[in-house]
């Protein structure tokens, strides 16, 4: 009796939240598996045409081009943005002196519009006009000098070092979180068996965080994997198609050649590689619990 | 089974939502062309618009706009931006049944991509209209349009015209007078006097041509223009962007891609340009930092802001190629065309726009004030511009710019190509093999 009147009281609860999950998540999954079997004209009419969109994108070079600079834009960033973050999240652990001011200086980023940020580095990595040329040549490194943007080489690390940049204050939030969650007489316990700081920190602290960044990796590679603006901004893709990626292009085909049935079919087989992609990271990372 | 018990009329929900929509608007009918001026009714208009906000360009649209709804009592207008990033949502209205009632960027004769509005049915045939005569001048509105700028306003397939061009863009060579005449440089005419021009430019420590590495179809007006004085319009145009033929067939592509290999090689272009986006190096250019820039004579009106008060520009059609088996005298351009459209709420009204926008005055003062090259005839070149009176005059043939490459499957063919050209990344005939590879396979030939 009890169980069906929890069951009665239950529903209305979650019906605000299934009606906005089917509406803004539901329904455009469906729709976009529905758009890529069909073959649009730029006026809006379409016809459907089977898995000819899923067979044409697996030929299609310049998707495996763009899966392959996704992919490499997840790790190169991810390695410019953990270590950074954590060393910041432990760093403000600390209790170091005027802590709050270095917490505004590492959050302040995340409140700006990334098409400021992203024209802001624009002119940063300008090779004559920008700041780090200059400034490298200003002491005599011009040899690390480079035409950031412009060289296929340093293109996608330029663009994924903006991107950190910009999103590093919520990932030292996520963190020190965990941080502030670990237990402090575990810590103590550990000092008191003469554990240093470092020691501490690689031994105690990262493996109680590790259920922490195995969330933080597979959020990473979403969110990553999903990137646009930065790109759209920067570089367009270029130069010559080496930060183009998997969002680039789609919007491209999407809305500058009207092929949205072939643009959907790109963001189907996207997500199914992300979930795939996230469940192997899940798995890897995967421990047993610590209680704590 | 609970989870089913959600998920399946979930699905479901999801399933009859997708299944819903079409298209439930009403198309009004179109004036009796005899009479439509008198059908004229104020109300709400919305206009597309090129101009970004705060600009001189939308500063005479919105005198123009005032004027209109001075004159039809119950009119609003609205000045929506429907330029560069703004065209997919914008085109994304039309497909839904919501599109704006005048336009840009709907139509071009020239270009079978731009075509497909007018083909189906969206765009209101402007030809009964234009060929009315006109209170102002007495004469068909259509007569005031240069003839050279016909093919582009005009559908081939039916013979129905579907835009009015408020502006013509010319494809020229801008250079820095100043800097010519103090190092006694002759303005580019022929391929000769282009490296002439670049190795004085250099001894004096100037680099020669601003150029973008950050926007690929900038860089790939150098091999159109090559190609257009090497290859010519058509013969280039059929490989390109209609899949006829192959690259490889046609010697003058390579000789195109070697004479901007020899521009690269003599390092004629901006120091950095790799790395550069357009707005800098055009700037750059206004700095004096570089001595050329290919571009289109929307430039002048983009960069007002940045033009020093002092600057002196020259302008000259592309250089022409001794020997080149393509059109020598040609000039690349495209029309700016207002198209209507047929589900527009108040079409008289909104043709009303588009014959206020073409009147000699409006266009006369857009070329006084923000620089525009009008299409219109009677209409002064732009003082802003010295020389595109000769250009245009001496233009044998106005040629649709791009051969329409920037709507094509083949854009992330040519010009990522050609960059690689451009940035030291490969030679000419490395490039033409790769082209052939990547335009094979786009049109499966």
């Amino acid at each position: 009796m009890h169980r069906v009147a929890q069951r009665r009281i239950i529903i209305p609860f979650l019906l605000p939240a299934l009606l906005l999950l089917g509406v803004f998540f539901l329904y455009p999954l469906v729709r976009t598996v529905d758009i890529s079997f069909t073959e649009w004209s730029r006026t809006g009419s379409y016809t459907y045409v089977g898995i000819d969109n899923y067979t044409r994108v697996i030929d299609d070079p310049g998707y495996r081009n763009a899966l392959k600079n996704a992919f490499l834009f997840t790790l190169v960033g991810g390695c410019m943005l953990f270590p950074v973050a954590i060393a910041i999240a432990w760093a403000l652990h600390q209790r170091i002196h005027g802590e709050r001011f270095f917490r505004f200086v590492v959050f302040a980023p995340v409140v700006l519009s990334v098409a400021v940020v992203a024209l802001l580095w624009k002119f940063v990595y300008h090779p004559t006009l920008g700041l780090i040329n200059p400034a490298l040549e200003g002491v005599g490194l011009d040899v690390l000098a480079r035409t950031w943007l412009g060289d296929p080489a340093t293109a996608l690390p330029a663009v994924a070092f903006t991107t950190v940049w910009h999103g590093i204050g919520i990932w030292v939030v996520l963190l020190s979180a965990g941080f502030e969650r670990l237990p402090p007489d575990v810590l103590e316990a550990g000092r008191i068996d003469g554990a240093g700081e470092w020691r501490l920190f690689r031994s105690v602290m990262l493996p109680m965080m590790r259920d922490l960044f195995r969330i933080l990796v597979v959020l990473w590679i979403v969110q990553s994997m999903q990137a646009f603006a930065f790109v759209f901004i920067m570089t367009g893709g270029g130069p010559f198609g080496s930060t183009d990626i998997v969002g680039t292009l789609m919007y491209r085909e999407a809305f500058e050649r009207s092929e949205f049935g072939y643009a959907a079919a790109m963001g189907v087989i996207l997500v199914v590689i992300m979930l795939a992609v996230a469940q192997i990271v899940n798995k890897v990372m995967k421990r047993d619990e610590l209680h704590y | 089974m609970k989870t089913m018990r959600f998920l399946v009329p979930l699905v479901a929900g999801c399933l009859a939502l997708a299944a819903c929509g079409g298209d439930d608007s009403a198309e009004s009918a179109a004036p009796d062309a005899a009479n439509w001026q008198t059908t004229i009714k104020g109300g709400p208009l919305e206009v597309g618009v090129l101009s970004a906000k705060g600009t001189p360009g939308l500063a005479i649209l919105e005198q123009l706009a005032k004027k209109l709804e001075a004159d039809y009592a119950g009119t609003k207008v609205t000045l929506t931006f429907a330029n560069t990033d703004a065209r997919p949502g914008i085109e994304q209205r039309w497909r839904s049944g919501d599109p704006l009632d005048v336009d840009y960027g709907m139509f071009d004769g020239t270009n079978e991509a731009l075509r497909v509005w007018a083909d189906d049915g969206k765009l209101l045939d402007l030809r009964p209209y234009l060929e009315q005569n006109d209170p102002d001048t007495g004469k068909p509105w259509l007569d005031r349009f240069s003839p050279t700028v016909r093919k582009f306003m005009e559908n081939p397939s039916d013979k129905g015209i579907y835009g009015v061009p408020s502006e013509l863009s010319l494809h020229v060579l801008f250079y820095n007078a100043k800097l010519f005449t103090q190092h006694g440089i002759q303005p580019p005419r022929t391929w000769d006097d282009l490296l002439a021009a670049n190795a004085k430019l250099k001894s004096a420590g100037v680099d020669p041509i601003a150029v973008t590495g950050l926007f690929e179809p900038y860089i790939g007006m150098w091999s159109d223009h090559l190609w257009l004085r090497t290859v010519g319009y058509d013969a280039a145009r059929a490989v390109l962007t209609e899949g006829k033929g192959h690259i490889t067939e046609n010697p003058g592509f390579l000789k195109g891609l070697e004479m901007l290999q020899r521009l690269r090689d003599e390092g004629a272009f901006l120091k950095g340009f790799e790395g550069t986006d357009f707005t800098a190096a055009q700037a750059q250019f206004f700095q004096g930092d570089a001595g050329m820039i290919l571009m289109g004579s929307w430039l002048v009106s983009e960069m007002a802001d940045v033009i020093p008060a002092d600057f002196e520009l020259g302008v000259v059609p592309f250089p022409s190629v001794s020997g080149g088996a393509g059109d020598q005298g040609a000039v690349m351009a495209a029309a700016q065309l207002v198209s209507v459209a047929k589900e527009s709420g108040n079409i008289p009204l909104a043709l009303e726009w588009a014959r206020r926008l073409t009147s000699v005055e409006t266009q006369a003062q857009r070329a006084k004030d923000i620089g525009e090259v009008s299409a219109v005839t009677g209409v002064s070149s732009p003082p802003g511009i010295p020389g595109i009176d000769k250009v245009i005059s001496g233009a044998e043939a106005l040629q649709p710019r791009d051969f329409g490459i920037m709507q094509s499957a083949a854009k992330d063919v040519i010009y990522p190509e050609i960059a690689r050209l451009v940035f030291g990344k490969q030679d000419a005939q490395q490039t033409l093999k790769r082209l052939d590879e990547g335009l094979r396979r786009v049109y499966r030939n």
